[in-house]
């Protein structure tokens, strides 16, 4: 009898949670991201025919939003690592459900990132150079090298969860269609779900999480050196590596708040993602925004307090100047509204968590903004002998449309990814479960 | 008669203020060239000719460069041709005399180089000179560390002291000369020698300690430039103040990375990937356990 | 022949004298730079020309071109340099009046774009009731350059004379020397620099860096080919005011071309100093300070062009 009705009950799981078709919407959404794409892949192409001159990036802001939204793309790629990772580790249970979204955002993201800073480079054609010529006492070889194992290990982190998932998903051949069928045979037909076969993988799985802790920290410390490591006012700063991984965690955790409640919507998974999983997020976003802020507050109150010459031309810019909207902005959208917000019990319902999520994620995407380019307008010698656009810098229609394209296309992955795995793991809800049925 | 004086007259001004007035000018006025030719013996030993070409825009004189010019000795006809140069962007040419010119140039001992400029669309004919003396420099050291220089002329087939030129002595450098002392010229006095006092010490050497002195007397109005060498013992051993380029720095080349980041860096990227590679092979293992299964 | 039996070191003086006077500089014969002779390959045909006693004389053609024509330099002989040299340049703010030539002649002789100017002229006042006065900068050829330190694919790199060069083959445009450097001297080509088609299919060479190509970073070298040939970088001839001081460490002498200075006399009497010493990046471009002006600063304001402030 018991069986009986466990067995329902699993068939119910597997029917709400495999990857369904496209509907009207789906397939709208897929046509509009393809669409920004393709204006984006235009856009580099006129870059790559004319040089980076179609930018509005000048000898002094050399680095604008490609490597602004570069950094963007490898803080969030950094949710895999904290959801699946942290969580698993940590025993925090309730987050098993969030970590296949977890694992294809991080998937995506570090691909995007890696697009994008391909799209940066003045010569991309010599791209190979890295690796003929590369030189280890850089820190872009340290980047490239960082950025290419996280890649892997977030792969592998996708896969081998998924494992049991395919197995489930290999029954269903006429829902899938012959070309996805494959696809599952190929990645997943070896595994029969033995025991022997199990314990390999839960080992695996063990030893990932441990590696990636470390290899995300990595990636990101790393990355906060490619300007920590210059002289520059607003760079120089021995907090970096800290700072940045303290933001990674909380857009990451912003990111994985939207698409919770999207998918959530979208696919009727409230059985699922839970009004509870809602609540502990949000605890857990107050956490990540104000250690956050404890970050903000030690990179800009002690300079803010010594006011030295080299570095008040660009504090003055932020504070009151012409960066003020914007990092006033930053900081209350970003980081303070979320945490005032989310104390309440009434924020951490699903609707205010999204917003908040989504004023979290933008808030985050023009802090990296901030990063980048006041500090480069406020270099040590005077900004002279050069034309008068060199002193400023807005982006121009090709940057916008290549960051929309790169932010798309990343969407876009993560669109295809769920219709091709089940966003929620299936089996581990399964056992789950079958724990709490005990 | 007055009519005709009346027309003429009229004919003349036209004429006069046609040119003036003429918008409708065929060529512009040609611009005009300064040529300012220079005369050079090194070591006593081989003569060489420098030209010099400018013209003079909004009150500025400039280089010209592309100008074609015959250079002649004496006098401007084919047998005395020395050379044709065109000049180069900063406006300069050179040219080196030609042994076939040993008749004219044993002729006598002054000699006049002419550099003749044709003419183009642009420029009027015109032409530069020098008149050389032949006269020889010479350099000694004295006890002391003293440097003495002697100039003398060439005069009815003997070298005869000169008074009154101006020589340099100095100390061979890369791209200019460093005067031995504070002094930058010395007079010769009526033996034709000029003396100086070496008071560069310790001024780096070759890795024996030996500097070049050169005694030169530069742009003389009669003589041109002449200068002469010698090698003296008297500087300091060649020091080299760039060992930095063979160790192993951060900012060296890809080969020669600090042994503490090499160490580190493929420390890492070794324990890291070591795991990953194995985490494959893991894959592969649970596939034959599949098979097997 | 007297000069066919004279030894090789006075017929090389003689060929090098010839063809470093003719090149309208001082010769560059000083006893440890083997370098003109080595290079200056003997063509094996000989030149009659007559000597100052109306004598014959026999002198291979090599010696003397204008210039000695160097045969190309390797990449790898680029990019170790001149050894036995540690080039220096001293810049005396007293004398710059901001007329910009140096800026022109060096924008000129590298095929700059225009708005792409490698040394930069820049009106400096360190505080209120200081001075102000007209500083120009050239890329500083640090000992410990920030920029060689991040390049990822050596690009950019420092050789044994002290100049720091690009090799605009390697180069993939990543612009992290850019953000690294504190001294904003590099510049970037954004587009398809303007040179005329026959200059921009030619090989590139580091040390002219000439043809500069799109996408790919550039700064002041040091003319690092003229000073091969024993000549002055271009900005040093063109300084009408004589600014520009420059020479080589291991000699212990600089020159403006018209004026030579022991380089340790020039900071001991009038206090040189280096710019952002404290960063520690040990530069090879020392200043003098403006004291004893010979212009007044407001004489340099006339040429600051507006649209290029």
């Amino acid at each position: 009898m018991e069986n009986s009705i466990s067995t329902a009950y699993e068939e119910k799981i597997i029917q709400d949670l495999l990857p369904r078709k496209f509907k009207k919407s789906g397939r709208i959404l897929v046509a509009i991201l393809s669409a920004i794409c393709l204006v984006g892949i235009y856009a580099y192409y006129r870059q790559l025919r004319y040089g980076l001159v179609v930018t509005n990036m000048r000898d002094y802001v050399s680095w604008g939003i490609y490597i602004s939204n570069f950094v963007f793309f490898v803080a969030i790629s950094l949710v895999g690592s904290l959801i699946t990772a942290v969580f698993r580790l940590a025993g925090v249970k309730w987050g098993s459900p969030l970590t296949r979204i977890a694992e294809m955002i991080a998937v995506s993201a570090i691909i995007f990132a890696s697009l994008i800073i391909i799209v940066d480079m003045g010569s991309p054609e010599r791209f190979y150079n890295l690796f003929l010529y590369g030189r280890i006492q850089s820190p872009i070889m340290w980047d490239v090298i960082v950025i290419m194992t996280y890649f892997f290990i977030s792969v592998l982190l996708l896969y081998y969860p998924l494992l049991p998932d395919i197995k489930i998903l290999l029954r269903f051949k006429e829902r899938s269609g012959a070309r996805l069928h494959k696809v599952y045979s190929f990645l997943g037909s070896f595994w029969k779900g033995t025991h022997k076969q199990y314990l390999r993988s839960k080992k695996a799985i063990n030893v990932l999480c441990i590696t990636i802790i470390p290899v995300a920290f990595t990636i990101h410390t790393v990355t906060s050196w490619l300007f920590a490591t210059t002289y520059r006012p607003g760079w120089d700063s021995t907090n970096f590596g800290a700072y940045f991984i303290a933001g990674a965690f909380l857009v990451g955790a912003g990111a994985v708040v939207v698409a919770m409640y999207i998918f959530r919507t979208w696919y009727h998974l409230e059985d699922y993602i839970t009004l509870k999983h809602f609540d502990k997020m949000g605890r857990v976003l107050v956490l990540l925004c104000l250690l956050y802020l404890y970050f903000n507050v030690n990179e800009f109150l002690t300079p803010f307090f010594k006011m030295k010459e080299s570095e008040a031309g660009y504090l003055n810019d932020m504070f009151s100047g012409s960066f003020a909207p914007v990092f006033w902005f930053a900081i209350f959208t970003g980081i303070i509204l979320p945490v005032i917000i989310l104390v309440f019990k009434q924020g951490r319902k699903p609707l205010p968590m999204f917003i908040v999520g989504i004023m979290v994620v933008v808030g985050a995407w023009f802090k990296r903004y901030l990063i980048v380019t006041p500090t480069l307008l406020h270099p040590f010698m005077p900004m002279h002998d050069v034309p008068a656009s060199y002193h400023h810098y807005f982006p121009t229609w090709e940057e916008w449309a290549i960051t929309m394209g790169s932010l798309a296309g990343a969407i876009l992955v993560i669109v295809v990814l769920c219709r091709i795995f089940p966003i929620i793991p299936i089996q581990e809800t399964i056992n789950e479960h079958h724990e709490t049925a005990k | 008669m007055k009519l005709l004086n009346k027309i003429l007259g009229g004919a003349l001004a036209l004429l006069f203020l046609f040119p003036a007035g003429n918008s409708f000018a065929q060529t512009a006025d040609k611009g005009s060239l300064s040529i300012a030719v220079s005369y050079y013996v090194a070591n006593n030993k081989i003569p060489s000719l420098g030209v010099k070409v400018k013209t003079k825009v909004n009150g500025r004189f400039q280089n010209v460069g592309g100008i074609a010019l015959s250079l002649f000795l004496d006098k401007d006809t084919a047998l005395n041709l020395v050379g044709n140069v065109v000049t180069n962007d900063h406006g300069e040419a050179y040219a080196n005399i030609p042994s076939s010119l040993k008749k004219q140039w044993g002729t006598s001992v002054k000699h006049t180089f002419i550099a003749a400029f044709r003419g183009n669309t642009k420029y009027d004919s015109t032409s530069g000179d020098f008149t050389a003396n032949k006269a020889r420099i010479l350099i000694d050291t004295v006890s002391g560390r003293s440097v003495v220089a002697t100039v003398m002329e060439m005069k009815d087939s003997t070298w005869k002291p000169v008074k009154g030129v101006d020589v340099v002595i100095a100390v061979r450098r890369m791209g200019g000369d460093l005067n031995v002392n504070d002094t930058p010229t010395f007079s010769t006095d009526s033996t034709g020698k000029a003396s100086a006092d070496f008071k560069r010490d310790s001024i780096p050497g070759d890795l024996k300690g030996n500097i070049i002195l050169v005694a030169k007397i530069v742009d003389n109005d009669q003589y041109g430039n002449l200068s002469i060498e010698k090698t003296v013992p008297w500087g300091g051993k060649f020091v080299a103040k760039n060992e930095d380029f063979n160790a192993r720095t951060l900012f060296a080349t890809r080969g020669k990375a600090p042994i503490w980041l090499l160490f580190i860096a493929n420390g890492i990227i070794i324990a890291v990937w070591t795991v990953l590679i194995l985490l494959v092979a893991n894959i592969f293992k649970i596939r034959k356990l599949g098979q097997e299964a | 022949m007297e000069l066919e039996n004279s030894s090789r070191r006075d017929f090389l003086v003689a060929g090098l004298a010839v063809a470093g006077l003719a090149a309208g500089c001082k010769s560059n014969s000083s006893p440890f730079e083997t370098l003109i002779g080595d290079h200056v390959k003997p063509s094996g045909k000989k030149v009659k020309l007559l000597s100052v006693d109306g004598e014959e004389v026999e002198i291979d053609e090599a010696y003397l071109k204008p210039v000695p024509h160097l045969p190309p330099v390797s990449n790898e002989e680029q990019r170790i340099g001149i050894p036995g040299k540690k080039f220096v340049m001293v810049i005396d703010l007293s004398r710059c009046k901001n007329l910009k030539k140096c800026q022109s002649a060096c924008n000129h002789a590298h095929d700059l774009n225009p708005g792409e100017n490698w040394i930069k002229v820049d009106p400096m006042q360190s505080a209120e009731h200081t001075a102000p006065y007209w500083e120009p900068t050239t890329c500083m050829h640090c000992d410990e350059p920030p920029c060689v330190k991040v390049c990822p694919v050596d690009a950019t790199f420092k050789r044994e004379d002290g100049i720091v060069l690009i090799d605009s083959d390697r180069c993939i445009g990543c612009r992290f020397c850019m953000a690294a450097c504190p001294y904003s001297t590099r510049v970037f080509n954004w587009g398809a620099p303007e040179i005329p088609a026959d200059v921009a299919s030619q090989p590139y060479s580091c040390e002219t860096s000439i043809p500069q190509k799109k996408g790919t970073v550039g700064k002041c070298d040091f003319c690092a080919d003229m000073t091969r040939m024993g000549m002055l970088p271009h900005c040093v001839s063109a300084c009408p005011n004589g600014t520009f001081f420059y020479g080589d460490m291991n000699e212990d002498s600089v020159t403006n071309g018209a004026e030579t200075f022991r380089f340790s006399d020039l900071m001991r009497d009038k206090g040189g100093y280096r710019l952002m010493e404290d960063l520690g990046t040990k530069p090879s471009v020392y200043y003098l300070p403006p004291v004893a002006r010979n212009f007044p600063f407001q004489s340099g304001l006339e040429n600051d062009k507006t649209e290029n402030k």
